[in-house]
């Protein structure tokens, strides 16, 4: 008996002391266990691939590792390493000086340039890749056109298949990101400290070396890793100019079901992809130097002189090759196949259409759906936990999609046979990769919304229903949807995780795309690109006024 | 609470909704009205057949190209495919000493040569092809083409004008390209080919269809191919001018390396039924022919006209002296072999 009263009384302790701990932890704003549960849920559902992923690599023996380590991941190493850095230099030199001219000088038409130097960021490089293949390739436009010349040339003096050629391609297409996000960084600083440079008698130059590139290093720093991080990720782009990187590795030795060697080489990339965000995280720690009230004005136009024209010149080529180029290309092929009278645009066509919305729209509602529990635990119940979970469903973002996919392949086939093959997977793989797009955009909209006004609403005899319904939800809505739009784009783009993972006879138009234009069959490559560009430009609106 | 738990189930119920969209496409029962096909073929030369089937027989297909047989052995106690079509016997024999493949009786199987076939039918081949080199004829004369595989080892023909391609290793044609010069020469020297064929190419591609087209186009001045894709290239309506060089044909040389594609059924497939089907309806002759189609290879069955008339039959040529089913026995260590030397990634 008295046993029994003291052990009660242990335990009851013992729940007090969890209790009084896990008020400390949430500050008092405990969750319900439900909705904390369902947080974990998503949370381990977005990392399970990579964690799968890590656990083969581990698997795979010591022969595999010493095979690899000795001969393959030197070489991937250099190949990779050194793509990445040279286009991360490249595009973020390109981006800054873009940003600079378009934001701060009298250059004709800037506000329409600002939109117009933006454009190539809804070109995914596998499809600039394919028109840079049909212009610049061995026996591409620019050799016929030598050739139409007097002049017999056999061969080219360049080839589009070699380092340079794969640095200009990735280039070409990531450095909008460096342009957006620093120019927005530029919108943002007082011109309070540049007029202060100019007062002291500085020219435009050093004023920019010395005093503007200075305060954008935080937003240069962040836009790099981005474009950084995409080159370490794109498979498509890559393979079509024959380069091979790590990704491209990880997607060959997979097809041939080499599992270890793939699980091994996915370990490294994942390892590069952590020091780079450890880097990212270093950068971030900086001082954010821009100004966001108070005393900002309008910043004061740079006045170019005698550097108009070549401003204006530069502007215009960098446009000319990242999007008019393309575009045009794509946009013969597509009027040559409408010519042609092949019946292109018939049901298969149609098929692979619907079944990249089918893929791209589920991927979209699925992540607003599942974003929400995530966004509001973190939001509403701020505490390490809610934090960690929200951090967690991050990881797919970072990472490459081959190992996304890879952790699927796995998985599923061992442990879930139903849902292999299937396109569940296929889904699941770009709500993994692209739900984070949803979290972002959904959790800036409800730090708008004060919880005052949610307890407020409750206190005047609201029910909680109805708060969730006409206060908090429609506050995140705007986000959510905005996110929602940016998933469904990336997914309609992807192009490696639904190689891989889609079941057989499901077909997509980016897959489409990839098989045709490896097969040099532009005329039937040319229409799915193009819609896959068309449908990219309807968020785009959203992603300029956001950076 | 209250928003908590809307929220859970919220939550919840999309969980349940991804999980939901699964069995849209698949599962359909043992209806046999469907069809798996993998194959390891290029797609052009399997989409027609498949049409083809599926409009004679109403039983629909979902096909998977370019898979390679790796993939059944990674997913045989998860059986999805019915039907494997592959372009290597090699893969074929060695999936079959797996057991993932199951013993046939068709009907017209007798119109195929017993060599041509596993012991109990597990795989058929149906149509046959020979390595070689194709050149373009603008940029070398034929004389200057190497005779023998083992010319690729030296050094003079890395200097020729354009120089020459190969596939990278991971393409299923070298693999058995590699596994029949293991069988002729042993590993060391196979070896040595290997390493020597990677640094003198000029191209290594993805694939045979890019160098046919890339010699054609005179960038390259010849390539390692199967001859079919020299039949391809002689149709294509410009650059065009290409010839073919079978090598060691002379006397006490291997003789040329031959392969042929085939077709096997998989143990425990989704659609058994369907696939027998498949597999009565493929042996009739005239879908004989549909499976060789636009490839231009030449069909096992001798009775048959090859689709490319002027193509030369494997009994007009000296033919190294080894049966295909020996190929299988070397799969696995050639895939090793090859990534050894880093040619499976390479390309160039």
């Amino acid at each position: 008996m008295r046993l029994c009263d003291i052990k009660i009384q242990n335990k009851v302790s013992g729940l007090d002391t969890l209790k009084k701990q896990s008020r400390k932890i949430w500050n008092g704003n405990i969750p319900s266990p439900s909705l904390l549960t369902v947080a974990v849920l998503i949370a381990i559902l977005m990392t399970l691939p990579l964690i799968y992923v890590v656990y083969q690599s581990f698997l795979a023996g010591t022969a595999s590792w010493m095979r690899l380590i000795s001969n393959r991941i030197p070489q991937l190493l250099w190949n990779t390493l050194s793509l990445s850095i040279s286009v991360t230099i490249l595009s973020s030199s390109i981006g800054v000086v873009l940003a600079w001219i378009v934001n701060r000088t009298d250059l004709p038409g800037r506000k329409i340039w600002k939109g117009l130097l933006a454009l190539p960021v809804v070109i995914p490089p596998y499809i600039g890749a394919v028109t840079y293949i049909i212009v610049f390739g061995p026996r591409g436009w620019v050799f016929q056109l030598i050739n139409r010349t007097a002049t017999q040339v056999r061969e080219l003096p360049f080839t589009i298949y070699s380092f340079a050629g794969v640095v200009l391609v990735m280039t070409l297409f990531t450095y909008p990101y460096v342009f957006l996000i620093t120019g927005s960084a530029m919108r943002k600083t007082s011109s309070a400290y540049e007029e202060v440079s100019r007062s002291l008698g500085h020219n435009g130059f050093t004023t920019f070396f010395k005093v503007i590139l200075p305060l954008l290093v935080p937003s240069i720093g962040a836009s790099s890793i981005l474009v950084f991080l995409y080159v370490l990720s794109d498979f498509g782009a890559v393979s079509m100019l024959r380069y091979v990187t790590f990704t491209s590795a990880i997607y060959f030795q997979r097809a041939g079901f080499d599992i270890p060697s793939a699980a091994v080489l996915s370990l490294v990339l994942i390892a590069i992809t952590l020091v780079v965000l450890f880097i990212e995280k270093l950068v971030k720690k900086k001082k954010v130097y821009h100004q966001s009230k108070g005393m900002v004005k309008e910043p004061k136009t740079i006045s170019l002189n005698r550097f108009k024209l070549p401003a204006l010149l530069f502007v215009l080529f960098i446009f000319t090759i990242s999007v008019l180029l393309p575009v045009s290309v794509l946009i013969y092929w597509t009027v040559m196949g409408l010519n042609s009278g092949l019946g292109l645009y018939n049901n298969a066509f149609l098929g692979y259409t619907l079944n990249s919305f089918r893929v791209a729209g589920s991927a979209a509602i699925i992540s607003i759906l599942l974003s929400v529990p995530v966004i509001y635990l973190y939001a509403r119940h701020r505490s390490i936990v809610s934090s960690v979970i929200y951090k967690l469903t991050y990881t797919g973002y970072a990472l490459p999609g081959v190992i996304i996919a890879l952790g699927l392949v796995f998985l599923f086939n061992n442990h879930i046979p139903v849902l292999y093959s299937t396109v569940t997977l296929v889904v699941l793989a770009q709500v993994i990769r692209f739900m984070p797009q949803v979290l972002q955009a959904g959790e800036s909209a409800i730090s708008l919304v004060s919880p005052r006004m949610e307890e407020s609403a409750r206190s005047l005899g609201q029910s909680t229903w109805k708060v969730l319904l006409t206060i908090t939800l429609p506050s995140m809505l705007p986000g959510l949807l905005a996110g929602g739009a940016l998933v469904f784009v990336s997914a309609l783009k992807e192009l490696p995780a639904t190689l891989m993972l889609r079941p057989p006879g499901f077909d997509t138009l980016a897959v489409r795309v990839y098989y045709q234009a490896s097969e040099a069959l532009y005329i039937q490559a040319a229409p799915g690109a193009l819609l896959i560009i068309l449908i990219s430009l309807l968020p785009l609106h959203y992603l300029l006024k956001n950076y | 609470m209250k928003t908590n738990k809307v929220l859970t189930a919220l939550g919840i119920s999309s969980l349940v909704l991804l999980a939901g969209c699964a069995n849209t496409s698949s599962e359909s029962g043992e209806a046999n009205d469907e069809l798996v096909v993998y194959s390891s073929r290029n797609e052009q030369f399997v989409a027609d057949l498949l049409d083809k089937f599926e409009s004679d027989t109403g039983i629909s297909v979902s096909a998977l190209h370019g898979v390679e047989p790796l993939q059944l052995m990674e997913e045989r106690n998860n059986v999805q495919a019915d039907v494997f079509i592959s372009n290597d016997i090699g893969a074929l024999e060695y999936l079959n000493n797996e057991e993932l493949l199951k013993s046939t009786d068709s009907d017209n199987v007798e119109s195929i040569e017993e060599q041509y076939r596993a012991e109990n039918n597990e795989w058929i081949a149906l149509s046959s092809r020979a390595r070689g080199f194709i050149y373009n004829k603008d940029l070398i004369d034929e004389e200057d083409v190497p005779t023998r595989m083992e010319d690729l080892m030296d050094d003079t023909y890395s200097s020729v004008e354009n120089g020459f391609a190969i596939t990278r290793g991971g393409n299923g044609g070298m693999i058995s390209n590699v596994s029949a010069l293991r069988h002729e020469w042993g590993d060391e020297r196979t070896k040595d080919w290997v390493e020597a064929i990677q640094e003198n190419a000029a191209g290594i591609f993805e694939g045979h269809g890019d160098i046919r087209r890339a010699v054609g186009e005179g960038i390259h001045a010849f390539g390692l191919v199967n001859n079919y894709y020299y039949h391809q290239q002689l149709l294509e309506p410009e650059n065009n001018n290409v010839g073919f060089v079978y090598p060691d044909q002379a006397d006490g040389e291997m003789g040329a390396i031959v392969n042929a594609a085939g077709v096997g059924l998989l143990n425990d497939s989704p659609n058994e039924g369907a696939a027998e089907t498949f597999l009565n309806w493929l042996l009739e002759e005239e879908n004989q022919l549909a499976f060789v189609g636009e490839s231009l290879e030449v069909p096992i069955n001798t009775e048959l006209d090859p689709p490319f008339e002027q193509a030369v039959n494997l009994s007009e040529l000296t033919v190294q002296d080894m049966p295909l089913r020996e190929l299988g026995n070397y799969f696995e260590d050639t895939r090793s072999l090859i990534e050894d030397a880093g040619l499976d990634l390479n390309l160039r």
